[in-house]
């Protein structure tokens, strides 16, 4: 092949004075020469080699005088490729364009090269030379300069591949290449017009066009010819999918539209839906398609295929929502600063309108008198709230549902709450509940819960930081008024703050356990006027004068009867007797004192705690001082025992407070139970409880110093909750929006798992993020960030899923094969109907086809438009987006002894594009 | 002189009273034991240092009353611990049918998901045996925690048991690595073990 060089006019022996056209030329061949010798390592040793789908490629810059070009070369890696020794024995390759290939499957995933020439003409492997000014390349000498020095490097170097030069501009994607082997020359041209001759429109037309341009001097066999036309369709009409979406309007406030977050899209993802209608290898002899008519029914194409394009534009609203409340954690601004005028600090705990809310004994006629008095904003001259009455009221009936005898959204109790934990409830689906296990957030549907609900809606709907602020402010003025009046905050787990929640659930909790002791303090002074009692101050701080309240021990009349004990040292504060124990000195029963409650502390004040023993240090000394410390309750429970027991020792409280210490013999003493000794431990001489058990005063419990202040404690929780900054009230729900989130979409990913069977996977991973959000204190941009791009993420599929499913499958019926096909659409490929158009979901397309048919003829005629005229008369389907020929043949060329060749052309047509591309061959032995 | 520190953690040790927690933590701490130790009253703690495959970490170890009434107390206490060392005396089989219960607070109170609990059996200088191994360690399979026989007297095991228990959590990133940025600890160039969720396998010793 090398004698080809001589061919060339350019050909120059002298290398140094070698023109610029023999330096590219040179360079090229270096490059195929560099790229043939890493072929053969088979192992690709330069890391240049890109992959796209299943293609890869390698590509080097060179320059041709002062024009830079890009060299490519492609191959698709599915093919198994003749290896050089094949080549050899075979001595016959097989032409690049002896293959049926004819449309490739649209796929988003792989497959997708960028450069259509693979797509076009079939090939799998192939090299283009590709220039990289903007201006392209026009001029006709260059264009074949260019494609025959490229040849010329080619056939130097002993290749057989297609190779291709790009011409004109970049965007029309033309290209012209050559391909030669020992017998066959073939010249891949093409044609890029915006509007093609009218005569070839068709394909009629068109196979003319080819048979002209093969000019077999023989007869030509029958073409065979195979016809793709697509559809789009984009206007969906009443297929069109929406989210249930409420109108949030202030003047018709709906409670319902807001009490869960919203989820969705705002526009439908799915915006084009491609239909494809292909008919395969069919002679040209036997069909018709001209302007009068064609034979190209879409409905009875022997094949359907269709894909889906979908928009990832769309705003999501559960991920903005939870995004809204992260952009508020850097807004530093206390709730008094955004309120402003509204309300001063000073003055807001005067009056509270709220008294109406959480009053129920209030008879309804007052209610609805008291009504325009609601707002605890003064309603001075300093303008509107920022949130209305209308919205704001039913918010806190939804918070507070026990002020109102008719509660639409009631918590659901306790006890209810206990039984459905234990039989995996209905309404919330159990496996939730155990992924959900370690968060650190609150109940689900809790007082905490709502309120973090509210406040997602007011940031995002009802009126942003301002009336995020407003809620908040009314909450705390409701918790104020809620402890005043003594009356249990609804929506909270009983008991002591519990630590496995966030800190605002056991702030409240808190603030709960300091009502319940209040009420049960005031309780006990209405019912049995006690004179020590009647002294207390519920609101004074001074410690000195304040009691622990226990239930008084009422008098038991054995005892009473009984003149053993002197006055002063009569027995108090006695639960019950302590199994048949007898005092050891007096032989009178062993009772158990009543003792003081231990101490609720929320979690905050748990570090302090610890911290503080912490800094005592880990030596002796430092313990020593830890338990001096820890000691109070010690002696609070001695001292009650003491009174409750007088008469009693050391051995006695240790027998009910540390029976291990107490080790017992056999022998019987005088009372009939047996006689034991201390633990060796306990006899260490001036030991702390030994100590401790002297200095402590038969004190029963009601009248010790209280070990909690419910006082202090609750206007600690109160000026907590008050002073809290928006982005401190932010931080602290966000874990809990982010729940809730997860439960509005764990109910989406349940109703589209059958065509989305990873939802779940990604829903576990989202859940693993917000667990450890949950448990990580302070959020901030990044990882909250990336939590609601997750979020969003499978927000997105989930409303592709629906709008699917509500396109192909409005019924929801038991159509079997649709899942998999809508499952197949979400990845973005195109996909095979089975059955065509007399299958289900071929049925679904016509009619949503022919919907938007009627509705654009609609439009036309209104226009006065003429009724878009289809050659088939076909009324359902509108002018194909898009129609693509194929054509082949095997040509005598270009003498009658030649052998044969491929010819081909592919034609396609679409309203703003014309394209011809063609593949002609011919003999280059016998000619 | 914090630089080397990779974790600080926090381990707890619950039981019975009685059944010689705070004996466990001197002989581990201070490597002694005194006879003479008092009834913890509440909680106390010790620190250690504890140096783990070429890793240091640093031990805040709780030390817990067993009694009864300071249960409620006690808690409050188990607040973010990644280690619990739950023990029973091998002398006294009451202190080892407690267990289960000592097991369930732990369950309610830790904050912790994954919590690494290690069973030790305590006493066996002593001859007055009640609790065999077998039974111990068949609990230990049961429940999936570690499992240890020690004495705080003679010092058997003891080491052990601590170094055992943090070396498990420090195959548990989730239990104490900090999330965030410039907190994100990584062991060396060594890769987290896969099973790094599961706590449970039970350690014959
Ligand atoms: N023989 C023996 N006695 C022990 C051992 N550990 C603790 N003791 C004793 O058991 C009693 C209780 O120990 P202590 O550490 O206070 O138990 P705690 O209540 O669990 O903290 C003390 O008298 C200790 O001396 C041990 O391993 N062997
Ligand atoms: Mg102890």
């Amino acid at each position: 092949m090398n004698e080809e060089i001589d061919e060339s006019d350019f050909y120059h022996q002298d290398f140094t004075t070698a023109s610029e056209w023999e330096v590219f030329i040179a360079r090229l061949e270096e490059i195929v020469h560099q790229w043939k010798v890493d072929d053969l390592k088979e192992e690709d040793a330069t890391n240049l080699i890109i992959k796209q789908g299943l293609w890869n490629i390698k590509q080097e810059k060179l320059q041709f005088v002062d024009v830079e070009f890009t060299l490519f070369y492609y191959k698709n890696t599915s093919v198994q490729h003749k290896s050089v020794e094949d080549d050899d024995d075979t001595k016959k390759c097989k032409h690049p364009l002896e293959n049926l290939h004819d449309f490739v499957m649209y796929s988003e995933s792989h497959n997708n090269l960028e450069c259509p020439l693979a797509e076009w003409y079939g090939l799998n492997e192939f090299i283009t030379l590709n220039f990289s000014s903007p201006n392209g390349i026009h001029v006709e000498s260059q264009i074949k300069l260019l494609l025959s020095s490229t040849q010329l490097a080619i056939n130097n170097t002993n290749c057989t591949i297609p190779i291709f030069v790009q011409i004109r501009d970049k965007w029309q994607n033309c290209y012209l290449g050559v391909y030669e082997d020992e017998q066959i020359r073939t010249n891949f041209e093409m044609i890029h017009l915006r509007k093609g001759p009218q005569h070839c429109q068709y394909l009629t037309g068109l196979v003319d066009l080819f048979k002209t341009k093969i000019m077999s001097p023989v007869s030509l066999p029958p073409i065979t010819v195979s016809v793709q036309l697509t559809f789009h369709l984009i206007e969906f009409g009443i297929s069109t999918w929406k989210q249930d979406l409420h109108d949030i309007d202030r003047e018709n406030f709906d409670l319902e539209s807001i009490c869960a977050l919203p989820f969705g899209v705002t526009h439908d993802p799915v915006t084009n839906l491609i239909l494809k209608t292909t008919w395969s290898h069919l002679p040209d002899h036997l069909i018709v398609d001209s302007e009068n008519y064609s034979d190209f029914d879409p409905m009875q194409a022997p094949k359907w295929s269709c894909y889906v394009v979908m928009t990832d534009q769309s705003l999501c609203l559960l991920s903005e929502s939870l995004s809204d409340v992260l952009n508020t954690v850097n807004n530093n601004s206390s709730v008094y600063d955004i309120l402003g005028d509204f309300v001063s600090s000073a003055d807001h705990n005067l009056d509270n309108p709220l008294d109406l809310l959480t009053e129920p004994k209030l008879p309804t006629f007052s209610t609805v008198l008291k009504r325009a008095a609601r707002n605890s904003l003064p309603k001075s001259s300093k303008g509107v709230a920022p949130l209305s009455e209308e919205v704001l009221v039913p918010i806190l009936y939804f918070l507070f549902p026990d002020a109102d005898d008719e509660n639409a959204f009631p918590y659901s109790s306790n006890k209810e709450k206990d039984n459905g934990d234990n039989m995996s409830s209905s309404h919330t689906p159990s496996m939730m509940e155990t992924e959900c296990k370690g968060f650190k957030t609150c109940k689900e549907n809790s007082l905490p819960w709502r309120i973090a609900i509210m406040f997602v809606q007011t940031l995002g709907m009802l009126g942003g930081p301002k009336a995020a602020a407003h809620l908040w402010f009314e909450f705390v003025q409701e918790m104020r008024f809620r402890w005043e009046k003594s009356i249990p905050i609804p929506g909270l787990p009983s008991g002591y703050p519990d630590p496995r929640t966030c800190l605002l659930n056991q702030k409240l909790q808190m603030l709960n356990c300091c009502i319940e002791r209040k009420r049960a303090r005031e309780s006990r002074e209405t019912s049995t006027p006690n004179v020590e009692n009647q002294t207390v101050d519920p609101n004074s701080s001074t410690d000195d004068e304040e009691f622990y309240d226990c239930s008084p021990d009422k008098p038991d009349e054995e005892d009473k009867k009984r003149a053993r004990h002197s006055l002063w040292n009569q027995p108090v504060g006695r639960l019950g007797k302590f199994e048949n124990l007898k005092l050891i000195k007096t032989g009178d029963p062993l009772y158990i004192p009543i003792t003081q409650d231990c101490v609720p502390k929320t979690e905050d004040q748990l570090e302090e705690d610890t911290d503080v023993l912490l800094q005592l240090g880990s030596d002796a000394q430092g313990s020593e001082l830890r338990a001096k410390m820890m000691s109070a309750s010690l002696l609070s429970d001695m001292e009650s025992f003491k009174a409750a027991n007088p008469g009693s020792i050391l051995e006695d409280f240790i027998r009910w407070y540390s029976p291990r210490d107490w080790i017992e013999e056999s022998e019987l003493d005088e009372w009939g139970q047996k006689k034991g000794y201390l633990s060796s431990r306990m006899l260490i001489s001036d030991n702390a409880w030994i100590q401790m058990w002297e200095s402590a005063k038969p004190v029963p419990a009601n009248r010790q110093k209280r070990l909690f202040d419910d006082t202090r404690e609750a206007e600690k929780v109160l000026h907590f909750l008050d002073s809290r900054t928006l982005s401190q009230i932010s931080d602290m729900l966000f874990s809990i929006g982010s729940h809730a989130a997860i439960c509005r979409l764990y109910e989406e990913c349940e109703q589209v798992s059958s065509v989305l069977p990873t939802a779940f996977k990604s829903l576990q991973r989202i859940i693993k993020y917000v667990e450890k959000i949950s448990r990580n204190g302070k959020i901030c941009d990044r990882i909250g960030g990336n939590l609601i791009q997750q979020i969003a993420a499978l927000e997105l599929c989930i409303s592709q899923a629906h709008s699917l499913l509500y396109k192909l499958n409005p019924s929801r019926g038991c159509e079997q094969n649709i899942d998999p096909f809508v499952e197949k659409l979400m990845n973005g490929d195109e996909i095979e109907i089975e059955g065509t158009s007399k299958s289900y979901i071929g049925g679904r397309l016509i009619t949503m086809f022919s919907e938007a048919q009627k509705l654009a003829n609609m439009i036309m005629t209104e226009h006065g438009g003429l009724v878009d005229h289809h050659p088939t008369g076909n009324i359902t389907f509108p002018h194909p987006h898009q129609r693509e020929f194929v054509m082949r043949v095997s040509a005598v060329r270009p003498a009658t002894y030649s052998i044969k060749s491929p010819q081909f052309l592919r034609t396609i047509l679409s309203k703003n594009e014309f394209r011809l591309v063609g593949a002609f061959s011919e003999d280059v032995v016998f000619f | 002189m914090d630089d080397d520190i990779l974790t600080t953690l926090k381990i707890l040790i619950i039981g019975e009273s009685g059944v010689g927690k705070s004996s466990l933590l001197l002989r581990f701490t201070e490597d002694n034991f005194d006879p003479e130790q008092t009834l913890t009253i509440g909680v106390d703690f010790k620190t250690k240092r504890l140096a783990i495959e070429g890793n240091t970490v640093k031990l805040a170890i709780w030390d817990t009353a067993g009694q009864e009434r300071f249960r409620t107390l006690t808690p409050s206490y188990y607040r973010d611990a990644q280690g619990a060392i739950l023990v029973y005396d091998v002398c006294n089989y009451s202190t080892f049918s407690k267990l289960e219960t000592w097991l369930s607070e732990l369950e309610t109170y830790s904050t912790k998901r994954n919590i690494i609990k290690m069973i030790v059996a305590n006493k066996i200088d002593m001859d007055n045996r009640e609790v065999s191994r077998e039974e111990g360690m068949h609990f230990a399979k049961k429940h999936k925690t570690l499992f240890i026989e020690a004495s705080a007297k003679t010092k058997d095991g003891v080491q052990s048991a601590f170094e055992e228990l943090v070396q498990k959590i420090i195959q548990t990133p989730d239990l104490w690595e900090n999330y965030g940025p410039g907190s994100n600890f990584h062991l060396g160039n060594k890769e987290h073990p896969a099973q790094s969720n599961c706590s449970g396998y039970c350690n014959l010793a």
